[in-house]
């Protein structure tokens, strides 16, 4: 059907129709919304009209440009973390073109496919366009105040039956900073920690990788700073398609230093074919080669002495695991060659500097977090951390994935990486101008259950939720199993595909089990299509992010300042608006919006972000005020390619980096530049320098933590500290520093204990603004850790994955034992066993990957019903080596099925041969939904909001397998089958 | 020599063309496969990807002429794929340089030659005998409603056809764009529907008439007395055909067939053949095209002007005995053999009033 | 006057399609015509390289010497363009053009395909410059408005280059002396009878 040309008639030309309207009488919103539907023009209408002139059917279109009375808007693309900036043109509140946005030192101009097409995004007549409610199995359009009533009415009643842990709130990586910290805070207000997004499953192991390692969970360089890297490993990643922007500095680096690039990744993507060496590993042995780079760099002794003595904890332990990984068991584990891993790992030791770059095929697995500490083991073992042209190149997904988990859309912490600690809740108390004791009254009382000791509700508030990753988990095993009140009763998805996670079979259950299901999402989802429901189903048309004021953050952590670029369409309304009805009508509205303003119902972006630099001390989101961010904004062009940084004498924006990158000190008037690369000594903390946070005490097992005989440019300490509070700036006598106003405000805070007032708690900053003047980091100066005592596995160590194709391998390298983590059992241990028990890679025997197309995102719900993106892949298919597919009889092109090793799943799709998957392993793309086990499920959406694209969703076939650490899922390596349909 | 810009294969696949067994198998194997990659292993691990690029120097050197540059597009659209096909300049210097060319000889020599005849020899006139004034049914109605079927939308279709070549050098002109696109809309129309009618007639034809239309002995000697037009020999015998009418019959039946084929290869485009085939359909559509005009004018001077009493074959169906006798001797015999008294044989003048 | 050209240096090109959907959003070409398409040359092997194409704009263009009504025509830099209005819809610039630039509305429908739909280089048609009449036709003039085409200013890599072909021959050949490879500029033969010395 969609190979099929749309007739002209059919057809429809929003900018035509703008334009004619611009030449005949003036045309408003309303206008525009009417005719967008209904009009004929543009150029299928030419093509229709076959006979004689085309000039007589145009004549009354005669008349001014199009391009006068444009307003340019400015935002930021949401579909992934480059944070390339979209230039709007608006005409009479219609979004009616876009610009290169040459002023953006990030993407200089350019766009991807995604980002070239971004205002059908906007414009998009498959959108969701009121509210709606499941009526009988029926769709049924229903007013927002309705939707408001009845949901928050269900909400309570669940609350009082089941407690408040029984409500999962999942955000969205797409808000932007000032709405996933305002979902956080709704959460907390409601009284669980179940709120959780998209970082959950993309790059939660990196954050607690990478955090565990060296104090911040993020990309310590920048796109932009690729530039000057002399080699570059990308593994486990494909920028060219999932972040096709970051490409322009990759090559342009590879380009003008001559550098080598290493693509390790089991397929031959685009990027690999850009590399100057492609590494084909076997999925899920990352650690093994990682390890095995290292064994040539400890063998030759190519390692950086200096930089491990002085700044890196526990090399030694590392040593000893790497001592196992000769070349020969390498080869043999991971499939690489022993010459390639030399040549890898003495480029990447010798022709510095080198950078790591890696995405989601380190992080989604089993062994996630592991990888990941792997990957920084090697940055630090060869000195390049902490410099231009080195560093942990992290690539995220989504326009604010770095944004939301800095403000806490998780888990595991309260907002900007407090964690759950009391001394947490009452920091945040303190800046919500709310009463810790009436927090800790809207958490659940646990009851003692399945062996467990009774938890209550201070206890609860302190513990880890459930994960997005297995949300359904919790609605289907057994009351006793799950550590809290009840199971998951009612979903509030905020913004988010639910064809993402794993185990989609038993997810679909779940859903069909809830009691109440509220998708809030400028699209319907899987969560809409997917189950089988009658009642309590509840779609919300959220604005998308374009339609939104506000900040995002992108991987570099730089913050950028997004303006709304035309009212929300139809009857959308932005998540603010939405969390605000919500609190309201929860009955806790004026508490969390205390000190927020409220302009005609709409809470006021500027003041949220006020709000969070407030309380964002811990990670330097205190100095990026809305005007300082706006100020950059306006000034794009001013900043530096490379370095990202301004002139100093510029009056707005002087010195400063682009977007204030996290961690910018103190309070937005002294004026921190932000931190383009952390951790780099060869700069003053006051132009963003910085050294290793000291996170982990001073000291263990007799070897200090701190740092030895390094520390950032300028600083008068000159060897390691510990972090600073109150108590260590009076040992040095620099408390005198502290304004009289400072002191009071450290006082307040400390009560009778004002020593012990830390520069993240400070809610002045004095700390942080005398440690400044010093020239040392607030948060001290220690030794990276090689080795993370805090985490399951120390030093990491390979495990094979669940489903492994290499069984031989299960008894030397076991997944870790059976444990219960997030408030449930991880029984990734005994379905291991059971796999190589049945011999399941025998009739399930070939590896089965998955990974992103550069024309969709995430799910996929957004782009696939994005006409101009839709058209360019309009078939969900698995990627089968030429070898597998004639051992088959499959031809490429035909439909095939996939069966899965559990609940006997199957996938119907189209295959495509290729040699750029090895024999024995396919490639999926994750971003399809909408049909199941062979099913269209167009019928079952909301008539006119179905996505143009629909298909099999990946994770119809994929597997148990969780991350101890981050409940992060395994998608990128299990097994299937595939056989002709 | 005209398939000199082309290459062999293209040369042999235009001759099956016109020989009616069309392109779509050969054209319809290449979808789906990529052009022979510059390296040929297929494992690119622990490769240089930057120095095995495929250049565009050397997919040039491989190409063959008829064959394009192609590879994968996630568009459903296998034309999307070709990204080059560097001939499509010699399918330009096919219309623009050697089919005017061919079309215009063809055309004007054939007028040139048949003006010549005329005036030099002028009329051939019908030679009286006893017989005169009887007649005899040629042709009956169904086989004069399927020749002037055919024969209509020839006309059309070759009026329409030849304004592709020639409608801007000579129409265009005299008229201005504006009108002429209007026409050429119309007469693209006509050329596309009419094109149906032409090839059911073409077809018909062919098969009511083959029977007599098979070559024999007769012809020969009908040929080596140049059909009794050069000499004096007198009219050499023929059954119903002689052989100048099978040659014309078997230009259409072969010549329309190739069209017809090479037509319908254009009528749904892409569906039988790549661009490569579509460039052949239209290589062979207009070649044979054209030089069939030519035998057509020919065909409808001698029809008409050129030769008396001819013209009533297909006019009224019957013809005057004296004429058949002289043209066709022994079909008249096989004729009045069949039925000695047999109801085709009238009485002078009571012929039937043609439809006309 | 410039001569306008464009050269996809396919050792940036990452098939990301963003000249594609730039296009699409530029003049809001409908769904089936591709005025501009990425092809990927030995998908999947060692060598894979991406080609962004479009009407390349050639010296001495096949389609318009193929066309029976005449309708195309060279402006001042040097771009091909045609009118809707004269075009009758026939394909042979299909046939003839060496880079499948030509889209039509509609196929098969015994070759009634519509007018002939193309890259425009982003400078519209015959029309008066900037006019509705001018943009519900061909699309945008941003040529007239002193831009460049869409596509190559919103290329990701900055692969596909668009301007005077002196300027781009330039860029491309500094790149390749600074790197120290290139697979050709793609087309440039078969387009404009030159190439790109190096």
């Amino acid at each position: 059907m969609l190979t099929k040309r749309r007739s002209g008639d059919a057809s429809r030309s929003k900018l035509s129709v703008v334009a004619a309207g611009l030449a005949s009488a003036a045309i408003d919103r309303r206008t525009f919304l009417r005719r967008s539907g209904l009009a004929v023009g543009g150029l299928a209408a030419v093509g229709s009209i076959s006979l004689g002139s085309v000039r007589k059917a145009q004549a009354a279109g005669e008349g001014l440009t199009p391009s006068m009375g444009k307003e340019v808007r400015r935002n930021i693309c949401t579909h992934c973390s480059v944070g390339c900036t979209v230039t709007a043109e608006v005409v009479n509140g219609v979004w009616v073109g876009q610009e290169p946005s040459w002023e953006s030192p990030i993407n200089r101009g350019t766009h991807c496919a995604k980002g070239a097409a971004i205002r059908e995004l906007v414009h998009g007549d498959r959108r969701l366009k009121y509210p709606l409610k499941m009526v009988g199995g029926q769709w049924q359009r229903i007013s927002w105040e309705q939707a408001y009533d009845e949901i928050t009415k269900k909400l309570l009643e669940i609350r009082e039956k089941n407690g408040a842990d029984s409500v999962y709130w999942l955000g969205s990586a797409k808000f932007t900073n000032e709405a996933a910290y305002l979902f956080r805070k709704l959460g907390a207000f409601w009284g669980t920690n179940s709120v959780d997004h998209q970082a959950r499953i993309c790059h939660s192991t990196t954050v607690a990788g990478v955090a565990n390692t060296w104090g911040y969970g993020a990309q310590t360089n920048s796109y932009n700073d690729i530039r000057n890297a002399k080699t570059m490993v990308i593994i486990g990643g494909n920028p060219a398609e999932a972040h096709p922007v970051s490409m322009q500095h990759v090559l342009s680096g590879k380009e003008i230093n001559r550098a080598k690039v290493f693509v390790v990744d089991p397929r031959f993507t685009r990027t690999a074919a850009h590399a100057t060496e492609y590494v084909r590993l076997r999925p899920g042995t990352d650690i093994p080669l990682i390890w095995g780079m290292l064994y040539h760099i400890f063998q030759n002794g190519w390692e950086d002495k200096d930089f491990i003595a002085k700044r890196v904890h526990g090399m030694d332990q590392i040593r000893k695991e790497v001592e196992k990984w000769d070349p020969k068991t390498v080869e043999d584990v991971t499939g690489v060659p022993g010459d390639q891993v030399r040549r890898m790992a003495e480029a990447f030791a010798k022709e510095k500097p080198a950078t790591l770059i890696w995405c989601m095929g380190s992080t989604q697995h089993t062994v996630g977090t592991a990888n990941v500490r792997a990957n920084c083991v090697l940055l630090l073992a060869t000195g390049n951390v902490g410099a231009p042209g080195t560093g942990a190149n992290i690539f995220r997904g989504h326009t604010n994935v770095q944004g939301a988990t800095d403000l806490g859309l998780d888990i595991s912490t309260l907002p900007l990486y407090y964690g759950l600690v009391e001394a947490a809740w009452k920091h945040w108390a303190r800046v919500w101008e709310v009463e810790y004791d009436w927090l800790v009254s809207r958490f659940d009382d646990i009851p003692a259950k399945g062996g467990r000791p009774a938890r209550p509700a201070k206890t609860n508030m302190e513990t880890p939720g459930i994960t997005s990753t297995r949300w359904f988990d919790a609605t289907l095993l057994p009351d006793e199993q799950i550590d809290q009140r009840s199971p998951i009763k009612a979903m509030m998805v905020f913004g988010h595909g639910g064809n993402t996670v794993t185990r989609i079979p038993d997810a679909k259950k779940g859903m069909e089990l809830l009691d109440l299901l509220v998708v809030a999402d400028p699209h319907p989802t899987t969560f809409a299509a997917l189950p089988e429901r009658k009642e309590n189903t509840y779609l919300l048309p959220i604005a998308t992010s374009l339609e939104m004021d506000g900040s995002r953050t992108a991987s570099n952590r730089s913050i950028q300042w997004g303006e709304k670029i035309v009212e929300p369409i139809f009857e959308a309304k932005d998540d603010y608006e939405v969390m605000y009805n919500f609190a309201q009508k929860l009955g806790f509205a004026d508490r969390m919006f205390k000190n927020i303003k409220i302009e005609k119902g709409i809470p006021l972006a500027e003041d949220i972000l006020r709000e969070i630099n407030r309380g964002g001390w811990s990670t330097g989101y205190c100095g990026q005020s809305p005007e300082r961010l706006k100020a950059h904004m306006k000034n794009q062009r001013k900043f530096d390619l490379v370095t990202l940084r301004a002139p100093k004498d510029d009056p707005e924006v002087g010195g400063d980096h682009y977007g204030l990158p996290w961690p910018c000190w103190g309070k937005p008037e002294i004026r921190h530049p932000g931190t383009p690369i952390l951790y780099n000594t060869n700069l003053h903390v006051k132009d963003g320098g910085g050294t290793f946070r000291a996170r982990f005490g001073v000291e263990r097992n007799g070897e200090t933590l701190l740092a030895e005989d390094s520390f950032s440019l300028g600083s008068e300490l000159t060897d390691g500290y510990p972090e600073f509070t109150l108590g260590v700036l009076k040992k040095l006598g620099w408390d005198k520093d502290l304004t009289p106003d400072e002191l009071a405000v450290i006082t307040r805070v400390g009560g009778n204990a004002p020593d012990a007032v830390s520069w993240t708690t400070d809610l002045s900053g004095g700390i942080q603004r005398v440690c400044l003047d010093h020239g040392v980091a607030p948060y001290g100066n220690a030794k990276a850790r090689a080795v993370a005592w805090n985490l399951p596995d120390p030093v990491p160590v390979h495990r094979e994955p669940i489903y492994t194709a290499r069984q031989d391998l299960v008894a030397k390298y076991p997944t870790r034992p059976d444990e219960r983590q997030f408030r449930m059992p991880n029984i990734g241990f005994s379905v291991q066993k059971a796999a190589v028990d049945k011999n399941m890679a025998k009739d399930f025997p070939i590896i089965l990957t998955s990974g992103r197309l550069v024309e969709y995102e995430g799910g996929g719900e957004e782009t696939r019903s994005n006409r101009w993106l839709a058209e360019l892949q309009q078939d969900m298919f698995v990627e089968v080596n030429t070898r597998d597919a004639a051992a088959r009889g499959i031809k490429d092109g035909q439909f095939v099925w996939v069966l899965g090793p559990e609940s006997s799943s199957k996938a119907r799709m189209k295959a495509l041969v290729t040699d750029r998957v090895a024999p024995g392993v396919a490639f999926m793309p994750f971003h399809f939904s909408g049909w199941f086990e062979g099913v269209d499920l167009r019928k079952r959406y909301p008539s006119g909001t179905d996505p143009i694209v629909l298909g099999e969703s990946a994770n119809s076939v994929t597997t148990y397998g969780f991350d101890p650490v981050t409940g992060m899922q395994e998608t990128k390596c299990t097994l299937c089958q595939i056989r002709a349909a | 020599m005209l398939f000199r810009s082309m290459n062999a294969r293209a040369a042999l696949a235009a001759l099956a063309m016109t020989l009616g067994l069309g392109l779509a198998a050969p054209a319809h194997a290449q979808h789906g496969q990529d052009p022979k990659p510059a390296v040929q292993t297929t494992n690119p691990s622990a490769r240089n990807p930057t120095a095995d690029s495929v250049t565009e120097d050397a997919l040039l050197r491989q190409l063959q002429g008829g064959s394009h540059i192609g590879g994968r597009i996630s568009i459903p659209d296998y034309k999307a794929s070709i990204l080059e096909q560097p001939q499509g300049r010699d399918y330009r210097q096919f219309r623009e340089g050697y089919l005017p060319w061919i079309g215009g000889i063809a055309v004007l020599g054939m007028i040139l030659a048949l003006a010549a005849f005329f005036f030099t020899k002028g009329r051939i006139r019908l030679e009286h005998s006893e017989e005169s004034g009887r007649k005899i049914l040629r042709f009956n109605a169904f086989e004069r409603f399927t020749h002037w079927l055919t024969a209509m939308c020839f006309i059309v279709l070759a009026i329409s056809g030849l304004n592709y070549i020639f409608g801007k050098r000579l129409l265009l002109p005299l008229i201005g764009a504006d009108a002429f696109s209007a026409w050429a809309q119309y007469a693209k129309f006509a050329h596309n529907y009419l094109s149906w009618p032409f090839m059911i007639g073409l077809v018909v034809m062919i098969l009511v008439w083959i029977r007599d239309n098979i070559p024999d002995r007769t012809d020969i000697n009908w040929i080596k007395q140049g059909g009794g037009l050069v000499g004096k020999g007198g009219h050499p015998p023929a059954r119903r055909f002689n052989a100048g009418q099978k040659m014309v019959y078997w230009s259409v039946a072969l010549g329309g067939l190739a069209l017809a084929a090479s037509g319908l290869v254009m009528l749904f485009p892409f569906s039988a053949a790549d661009i490569n085939g579509m460039q052949l359909a239209q290589y062979v559509h207009a070649t044979v095209g054209v030089l069939l005009i030519a035998v057509m004018i020919a065909h409808i001077y001698i029809g008409s002007l050129g030769m008396e009493g001819a013209y009533d074959a297909m006019g009224s169906g019957e013809v005057d005995l004296a004429w058949a006798k002289t043209h066709h001797s022994l079909w008249v015999e096989e004729q009045q053999a069949k039925t000695a008294s047999g109801p085709q044989i009238g009485r002078g003048g009571k012929s039937p009033a043609p439809a006309e | 006057m410039a001569r306008m050209k464009f050269l996809c240096d396919a050792d940036r090109c990452i098939e990301c399609n963003a000249c594609v959907t730039a296009c699409k959003n530029e003049h809001d070409v409908p769904w089936g015509i591709n005025r501009r398409r990425v092809v990927t040359l030995n998908d999947g092997k060692p060598g894979e390289r991406s080609v962004s194409m479009a009407c390349m704009h050639c010296t001495d263009a096949p389609c318009a010497a193929v066309c029976p009504t005449s309708c195309f025509y060279n402006t001042a830099d040097g771009v091909v363009l045609h009118s809707k209005d004269l075009c009758i819809g026939c394909g042979y610039c299909f046939y003839a053009c060496p880079f499948g630039a030509p889209q039509y509305p509609r196929v098969g429908n015994f070759g009634t395909r519509g007018k002939m739909d193309k890259c425009t280089y982003c400078s519209g048609g015959p029309e008066a410059d900037l006019t509705t009449a001018e943009y519900v036709k061909y699309g945008s003039n941003r040529l007239a408005e002193g831009k460049l085409p869409l596509c190559a200013e919103l290329c990701s890599t900055k692969a596909l280059l668009a301007g005077d072909g002196e300027i781009i021959a330039r860029i491309y050949k500094e790149r390749v002396l600074t790197r120290g490879y290139g697979s050709g500029a793609w087309g440039w033969k078969t387009a404009y009878r030159e190439t790109v010395a190096l």
